[in-house]
């Protein structure tokens, strides 16, 4: 195993799935958008994972009001616990864990279901119809990603918040009245927008490699379990890696603002 | 002159060369055989006649036109003139069968859903598996799934029809009901390439057959020919006295 064995498999990634961001960007602005499969993606990665990011980001709240407040309040900064919590959440964990939750429950469904396709010759078929399997598979996936990962971001900011709001008030006797406050007087339009234009970049991390990984299975049925796997890991080390670029690229933009 | 001319048609995978040398020419309106070994690559030959495998070397002509230098937006127009039946139906399952067959109408036509309605219902009843109208291939017995993927193919009215093993694994009525069928086909002057390793469906419905072995095609003779003189390659292929 040399240095070259081992990161060829990385570039044909790489290559192959530029080239399908770049052949679904040409449909798109060919007007080959099918509305209704758009929205069938939007219901699938929105309204039904919806209930998986509450419940996580929801409970990110909650255990950081639970840390924070044991760990500040030995230097009596128990007050800083809502600045500090819904800072974090909306600048860095609320998009992160949303991204990554839907890539879990998302790209690795989107892989196995487009894995399954090809074995089954069915991407052949769209293709031998006459039709464009990167307009009817890729193409809507893409943008039902695009357009569900930002709302489902709000949402898990907001109960982010609120989940840390519940414990701040329940557990460390802070008033909810005050917590309210506190987190609106801190969060800035910038601040919240650092976070929330990421997601957009990591709705591309998690469509694209689920369709990539899916359209190149190879050995049949063992071929889609393995294709699944490899969607959820690098979709995840995707989003953290590029979560690290666009802080600090968001970061030089806001000190140049 | 030919319809489809195969020349030099070269192409491996992985290192391991499962075309070396292949020439073949189709003429208009006739039912050319195909048969060979297990993985002696017919599925990758037939694909590749509508560009959905590129060949490494060699030329697929279709009216004289080199398909495979078209790009994926030029090969729509063949795919539309040639239609491909694949082995197990490849029916798309997050569809009904009514989906399925409304799937290249929608695509390539401005027919009104009603039009549609009865060019599906008038199919289906044609290939008897019009009581699946609203299921899902699922729902579906293998047999009925490749009738279903027939009728799918079938439904633009190709002028060719490249069948990938379509009586395999079926019972007796089924693999007469694929047979006539075919032959049905015929009779309109659609042109057809029927692979299979089915010796008396091939024996039935064509008029020549050709014998890949080894990356080449070991022979092509008229069906007549074969069942007349016993004493050649493809017999003793068909009697199972060669690989
Ligand atoms: N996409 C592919 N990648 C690698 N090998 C393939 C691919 N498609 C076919 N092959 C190989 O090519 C050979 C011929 O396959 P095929 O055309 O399916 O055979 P058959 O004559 O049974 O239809 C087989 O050895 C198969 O493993
Ligand atoms: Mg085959």
């Amino acid at each position: 195993m040399n240095y070259f064995t081992m990161t060829y498999p990385f570039l044909i990634f790489l290559g192959g799935s530029t080239k399908l961001l770049y052949l679904s960007i040409k449909e798109f602005f060919k007007g080959k958008v099918e509305k209704d499969l758009v929205i069938e993606q939007v219901y699938q990665v929105g309204i039904k994972s919806l209930p998986v990011v509450l419940v996580t980001t929801g409970f990110i709240g909650m255990v950081m009001a639970l840390q924070f407040g044991i760990g500040l309040a030995k230097f009596g900064g128990k007050l800083y616990i809502p600045k500090i919590i819904s800072l974090s959440i909306v600048r860095e964990l609320g998009p992160v864990f949303a991204s990554i939750m839907i890539s879990a429950r998302v790209g690795s469904g989107m892989t196995s279901e487009i894995g399954s396709m090809r074995v089954t010759e069915q991407i052949d078929a769209i293709r031998a119809l006459g039709a464009s399997p990167i307009a009817k598979i890729v193409l809507p996936r893409v943008l039902g990603c695009f357009i569900a990962l930002p709302v489902l971001t709000a949402f898990a900011n907001t109960i982010g918040i609120l989940g840390g709001l519940l414990v701040g008030s329940n557990d460390l006797g802070l008033d909810p009245n005050y917590y309210f406050q506190k987190v609106l007087s801190t969060i800035n339009v910038a601040d919240y927008m650092s976070g929330f234009m990421k997601c957009f970049f990591f709705s591309f991390l998690v469509s694209v490699p689920a369709c990539y990984f899916g359209l190149n299975v190879k050995g049949g049925t063992k071929g889609v379990g393995i294709a699944t796997t490899k969607t959820v890991v690098t979709s995840c080390i995707a989003i953290l890696i590029g979560d690290y670029f666009l802080t600090k690229l968001f970061w030089v933009i806001e000190k140049w603002l | 002159m030919a319809l489809i001319e195969i020349k030099n048609f070269k192409k491996s995978f992985q290192g391991h060369d499962v075309h070396k040398d292949i020439n073949l020419s189709i003429f208009s309106g006739e039912c050319l055989g195909i048969i060979g070994g297990s993985g002696v690559g017919k599925s990758v030959l037939l694909k590749s006649l509508i560009g959905l495998i590129k060949p490494d070397d060699g030329q697929v002509l279709f009216k004289n036109q080199d398909i495979t230098k078209l790009n994926e937006d030029e090969l729509v127009e063949v795919r539309k003139k040639i239609a491909y039946v694949f082995q197990n139906g490849a029916l798309f399952d997050s569809l009904s069968v009514y989906e399925n067959l409304a799937y290249p109408l929608k695509e390539h036509t401005m027919m009104t859903e009603q039009d549609i309605y009865q060019k599906i219902y008038k199919t289906l009843d044609e290939f008897g598996v019009l009581n699946a109208i609203n299921k899902y291939p699922a729902e579906l017995s293998g047999g009925m799934q490749k009738r279903v993927g027939l009728a799918r193919s079938i439904i633009m009215d190709p002028e060719v029809i490249l069948y990938d093993e379509p009586t395999a694994g079926l019972d007796p009525y089924n693999t007469k009901i694929i047979q006539e069928t075919i032959i049905k086909l015929k009779n309109k002057n659609v042109t057809s390439i029927f692979v299979t390793h089915d010796m008396p469906s091939a024996f039935a419905v064509c008029d020549r057959i050709a014998f890949l072995n080894q990356g080449v095609v070991a022979a092509v003779s008229d069906v007549k020919e074969i069942t007349n003189n016993n004493d050649n390659e493809i017999s003793a292929f068909a009697k199972g006295l060669r690989p």
